[in-house]
């Protein structure tokens, strides 16, 4: 749109710089709550194994597996951020993972070479979140609908490729990933690094991102703003489905193989830590730092229970008990500090149930 | 592959290494005057016999070692010009597989193989088919009732954990400090607790035990995940007991990742993969104990004598016997060729 | 003999993180009287409201009903004590039926069976009792007109022996013939000695309906007990606003542009409109009048593109614009201001400067990448140019008035250069003191050569603000003339009976 020829009143220049606000109250305090929680597993560590959390080396090393096993539901869940900011549900993020890890891992990907494998798992993921997007804002289907019909079917898939066996990676490049390291650090963490900041940047300096609030937030309202509702749906899906293609080959290097049992429960996984860092269900709302904790909150109490060798029943009943916690939280600080009236209103309008 | 495995079967030379002999104790054959009691292997089972029609069905393959078991059992009955298989889809649970039976009775196969999503769910159904005289070959999984089953073969989870056991027991002989860890299966199985107990009680006859104990899924990414945070968990470890060459793969991985050497692993199951990276000796594993899928193929073959109304040519007993429980084997670098061609692609 | 006093508030206050939306508010409710609450957007009626209905508790102060002092811990808790709101957006089941919403919560049962006759039969008696026993028990609420939905909502309330109604502007959603109709029902509720709270905007209402208003200005109460029908309009204003204003519309040019920007040519869709054509010029505010469900919103949504015509089409500049395709009108310089603010334009929980930049987002990206400051300081120059109140852009939108928000919306078009405005009643839920605003900008934009076309209820709104109105009925253009020569009988005319009546002057 080349509107400023025709721009009646305002120009961007700034007439005075406005007092800048960027992040608002409400995300600082969110960030600290689940900083402190994160060191609160730090503390416990600390007190169960000072062996391991109180000596520098051995915490920096243990950190790093910690960052390490985050690195791949990670990257999905960043993902996964923006289709739920978008207003959207992507159940098909752990199959899909599945599917890049084993097409980029057959004996004829292989052939190609290093590119070959790192182009098939990108594009497999991109190409699946694509169809995501087609089903969901061309074809109208409900994404909680179309994204599991493609959890189904890309498993199915993943599995008649396979032949339901594991097929070991033999791409030395790409096993390197996991075991490399540059200063110190695996080459796997700093590409979920690379992808949380960049995922930052696109949802919080880039018009795509204004325009993934905008849609979550209201699609109507940005419908009627002249936002192409429709192919950004589009784009959101095939970005998450990016997110997929990065974490399988992040999973075939840390596993040396594609298999199609990789990204058991992803989904959940990455919608728990999505919604532990504030994201809502209900679109228009969350941050990528919110994620970024939540994965790493998750990652740390499964690291806490493997080095006190406790047993991993006990586990799922934590985690449980933190999303129920998180979210009674959200619901407290929006109940205190944001829509007053509204969000009541609505609980309190059925008399009589 | 599959032609030196149907050759050890027939010959004689007993399922893989041994068979145990259990239950159905057949009558005495008392004062057949003149009648030998006894028997030297001998007779031509492979040759042909009577065409019969074996319903085949087996959970759905998620994972290398049922994937296993459904080819094996497919590719034996190939190698039998008087087997006509029937594989019936299970479909995802047991509700699903029971009505695949039901079907599958319809159709009045000779004999039935079946390995059952779940042994005590699938009981009733297993019934029906004995009931309406069709005799059925339980695989792996047992049925709640005994009667329920034609035979039953299966293999030894206490005694995987039993083998392992020892494998890491006598190399560890006198080392009352050892680190021992275990890296189990899903926890909730009654499999892995079998494993576990069999490995643990063996481990006390040499004064140790295990120290880290983690679980993983059977997948290589669950398998690679708990591994990572078990050697962080563990800066010293003497030996590992890893349940399952499926997550063994991912397990293998993070070891590599972690660049750990100071301890020795053993695998469970036996695959190709475990196998080769035993024959080359590039990494910690240096032996698996067996839980092999070719009880599939075993299990066809049953159901072939089981229609033909034949016994197992070795033993003397005229039918094929109730229960055959196969031997944990340990594969080490010195038998891995032997053991090679039944290690399964996982 | 004076009725006895049912209600009575003193002193209560309520706030919220930064204000005080109750700050001594006293109100004081007779039974079988029709009260009026009246104040501008933001005054606290919303919250006195929830307070009375148990969604919100006070901060301090008293509540006597029926002699005894009572803090509802729920609505559900003043549902039971006799106290039920009826809601603008009504809280039906759409999926339900007649009968069992109104039976919701206290269907009557023998061994955990609904016995549905008697459900039925006592939906049929409350219906009659409200003089609607044409409504279908059986039916779907969904399926039900506005006008049906308000008085089975009504009906719910009275089957629970409600004492005291409050009606938060029961006629926004209803046309003329069913606002008569629900005075009826309200008259015989009152016979009953059923007292009724009502708020309104439109004075012409309380006039008509109510007996006693109670003013409320910046969550205090500024007049209590005033009589409905005598006291002076000026005086209301001045309660409600503290100064006196009037409607004031801005004057027209003394010559319209000529340049045609806009024309709509043989527009219909199925069951909507049909067969309409107009045109708009540079600079030209265009009115449209017609009651709702006339068809004149799904005409505005249709030349904007958010709807696909059946038949006709829509030129910009004498180019056609493809149908059905919003960002191409907005590409165009079309903008709309829709119906529905909440639900079609604003992103409530978003600051407002982002709600300004919306739809000219490109403006301030370098490849893609926002320019924070540029697209705060051109938010903040707009949020100044229409006199925004917080001038703060920072804020949530939700936590603006009704006049302001409207404000954002028009805000983010002229932001957007947008030269061709469609406002769909720009004054829905804005307070006198910020209507004239709104005229007053309108017309600015049109003196700077932005054409309008405006769709509103209102018919004075019509007159006052356009240069040329069009009469809307039942999905057809009737009639249309120069606004000098329409006056507000003669447009009331032709569109409650489509043609002009006998004795009306031309």
């Amino acid at each position: 749109m080349t509107a400023s020829t025709r721009a009646t009143t305002a120009e961007p220049e700034a007439v005075r710089e406005p007092d800048r606000r960027v992040v608002s109250l409400d995300s600082v305090k969110r960030t600290a709550t689940l900083a402190a929680v994160l060191l609160a597993l730090l503390v416990v560590g600390a007190v169960t194994r000072p062996d391991i959390f109180l000596d520098p080396a051995k915490l920096w090393s243990n950190e790093l597996t910690v960052l390490s096993l985050a690195s791949a539901i990670g990257v999905i869940t960043i993902g996964m951020t923006f289709v739920m900011i978008g207003g959207g549900i992507d159940l098909s993020v752990g199959a899909l993972l599945a599917l890049a890890s084993v097409w980029c891992t057959t004996v004829a990907t292989q052939s190609f070479g290093v590119t070959g494998v790192i182009f098939a798992a990108l594009a497999v993921g991109t190409g699946a979140g694509i169809v995501n997007g087609l089903l969901i804002s061309y074809g109208r289907l409900v994404p909680f609908i179309a994204t599991l019909a493609m959890m189904v079917a890309a498993r199915g898939l993943a599995q008649k490729i396979s032949g339901s066996q594991t097929q070991i990676n033999r791409i030395s490049f790409v096993n390197e990933l996991a075991s490399g390291k540059i200063l110190g650090i695996p080459y796997i963490v700093v590409i979920f690094a690379v992808v949380v900041v960049l995922g930052w940047i696109l949802l919080n300096r880039t018009t795509f991102g204004r325009r993934t609030v905008a849609i979550g937030g209201n699609a109507e309202a940005a419908r009627l703003a002249g936002i192409n509702v429709k192919r950004h749906t589009l784009a959101l899906y095939a970005l998450s489905g990016l997110c997929c293609g990065i974490a399988a080959l992040i999973v075939v290097a840390q596993t040396t193989s594609g298999s199609n049992t990789n990204g058991d429960l992803y989904e959940l996984n990455a919608i728990a830590a999505a919604i532990i860092g504030g994201t809502a269900l209900t679109g228009g709302r969350g941050t990528i730092v919110g994620s970024l904790f939540g994965v790493l909150i998750f990652s740390q109490i499964a690291n806490l229970f493997t080095v006190n060798n406790l047993p991993t029943e006990t586990q799922r009943i934590v985690n449980g008990a933190i999303i129920v916690c998180a979210v009674l939280v959200q619901q407290l600080q929006m109940g205190r500090f944001r829509l007053p009236a509204f969000a009541w209103t609505r609980r309190g309008r059925t008399p009589a149930t | 592959m599959s032609t030196s495995r149907r050759r050890l079967l027939l010959g004689g030379s007993a399922l893989g290494a041994g068979v145990l002999l259990a239950g159905c104790t057949s009558n005495e054959t008392k004062g057949n005057d003149g009648n030998d009691q006894t028997k030297v292997s001998g007779g031509n089972n492979a040759a042909p016999g009577k065409t019969v029609t074996i319903g085949f069905t087996a959970p759905a393959a998620d994972h290398g070692w049922i994937a296993a078991i459904t080819n094996n059992a497919k590719a034996q009955a190939g190698k039998y010009s008087d087997v006509k298989l029937l594989a019936v889809d299970p479909g995802k649970d047991a509700p699903a597989q029971i009505a695949a039976i039901q079907s599958l009775i319809q159709q009045k196969p000779d004999a039935i193989v079946m390995l059952p999503y779940d042994g005590a769910q699938l009981t009733a159904v297993a019934r029906q088919a004995t009931d309406a005289g069709i005799p059925v070959i339980n695989l792996d999984r047992e049925f709640a009732d005994p009667a329920a089953a034609f035979t039953l073969i299966k293999g030894d989870n206490y005694g995987m954990g039993v083998s392992a056991g020892h494998y890491i027991g006598r190399k560890l002989r006198g080392k009352s400090d050892a680190v021992i860890a275990e890296i189990a299966g899903i926890d909730t199985l009654q499999l892995t607790k079998d494993r576990s107990k069999g490995f643990a009680d063996t481990l006390a006859t040499y004064g140790l035990r295990v120290a880290n104990r983690v679980a993983a899924q059977f997948t290589v990414d669950s398998g690679q995940a708990v591994t990572a945070n078990l050697l962080q968990a563990a800066p010293k470890i003497d030996a590992i007991w890893n349940h399952d060459d499926d997550q063994g793969v991912g397990v293998l991985a993070a070891i590599r990742q972690a660049g750990r050497k100071e301890f020795f692993m053993v695998g469970g199951a036996g695959s190709l993969d475990a196998m080769e990276h035993i024959k080359a000796g590039d990494s910690p594993l240096e032996a698996t104990v067996t839980y092999p899928p070719t009880m599939a193929s075993s299990a066809i073959s049953l159901a072939r004598l089981t229609a033909q109304g034949k016994g197992m040519e070795d033993l003397v007993e005229l039918q094929v016997p109730k229960l055959i429980v196969l031997q944990s084997e340990t594969v080490t670098k010195e038998n891995v060729d032997r053991y090679r061609p039944l290690g399964f692609k996982s | 003999m004076t009725p006895e006093v049912v209600l009575r508030l003193t002193g209560v206050v309520k706030s919220f993180p930064g204000v005080r939306a109750l700050d001594g508010v006293g109100l004081e409710v007779r039974a079988g009287e029709v009260h009026c609450l009246l104040g501008q957007n933001g005054a606290g009626k919303s919250t006195l409201i929830k307070v009375l209905s148990g969604v919100h508790r006070p901060d301090a102060g008293e509540i006597v009903w029926q002699g005894e002092q009572v803090s509802f811990t729920s609505p559900h808790a003043a549902l039971k004590a006799g106290i039920a709101t009826i809601y603008q957006e009504l809280d039906l089941i759409d999926e339900l039926s007649v009968a069992e919403n109104l039976a919701i919560g206290q269907e009557p049962r023998r061994l955990g069976f609904v016995r549905r006759g008697v459900m039925r039969r006592a939906a049929q008696r409350v219906l009659s009792q409200l003089g609607h026993p044409e409504i279908p028990v059986g039916a779907e609420v969904g399926v039900l007109p506005a006008a049906a939905k308000q008085i089975v909502s009504m009906g719910r309330a009275l089957s629970r022996r409600a004492k005291l109604m409050i009606m938060d502007e029961p006629t926004a959603v209803l046309a003329h013939g069913e606002v008569q109709n629900l005075f009826r029902v309200i008259r015989d509720l009152t016979a009953d000695g059923i007292a009724v709270i009502y708020i309104s905007h439109r004075l012409e209402e309380i006039r008509e309906i109510g007996d006693r208003v109670t003013v409320l200005r910046d969550g205090r109460t500024s007049a209590v007990n005033l009589d409905a029908k005598t006291t002076p309009t000026r005086e209301l204003v001045r309660r409600m606003t503290g100064r006196s204003i009037e409607y004031v519309f801005p004057e027209r040019h003394a010559a319209p542009h000529t340049e045609p920007l806009l024309a709509v040519e043989g527009l219909g869709r199925q069951g909507e409109f049909s067969d309409v054509s107009l045109s708009v010029h540079k600079g030209e505010i265009v009115g449209i009048a017609g009651l709702v469900g006339s068809g004149r919103s799904e005409l505005l949504e249709t030349v904007y593109g958010a709807r696909r015509p059946d038949t006709g089409r829509v030129l910009v500049d004498g180019r056609p614009l493809h149908p059905a395709d919003v960002g191409a009108a907005v590409r165009a310089g079309l903008g709309m201001a829709p119906e529905e603010r909440k639900r079609q334009a604003l992103l409530m929980g978003e600051p407002v400067y982002r709600n300004i930049t919306l739809a000219s987002l490109r403006r301030f990206a370098t490849v893609g990448f926002t320019r924070a400051g540029a697209e705060r300081a051109a938010a903040t120059r707009i949020a100044d140019d229409l006199e925004l109140r917080p001038r703060d852009v920072h804020r949530p939108v939700r936590t603006l008035s009704g006049g302001n928000q409207q404000k954002v919306v028009v805000g983010r078009w002229l932001l957007g250069g947008t030269r061709l405005l469609l406002l769909d009643e720009p004054t829905r839920g804005v307070d006198v003191g910020a209507r004239a605003e709104l005229y007053q900008m309108i017309r600015r934009l049109a003196d700077s050569d932005v054409g309008v076309l405006l769709v509103s209820s209102e018919v004075p709104e019509v007159l006052g603000l356009s240069d040329r109105v069009l009469v809307m009925r039942e999905g057809r253009l009737i009639h249309q003339a120069p606004a000098e020569e329409l006056d507000e009988d003669t447009v009331l005319d032709l569109v409650m009976a489509g043609s002009l009546l006998e004795g009306s002057p031309t």
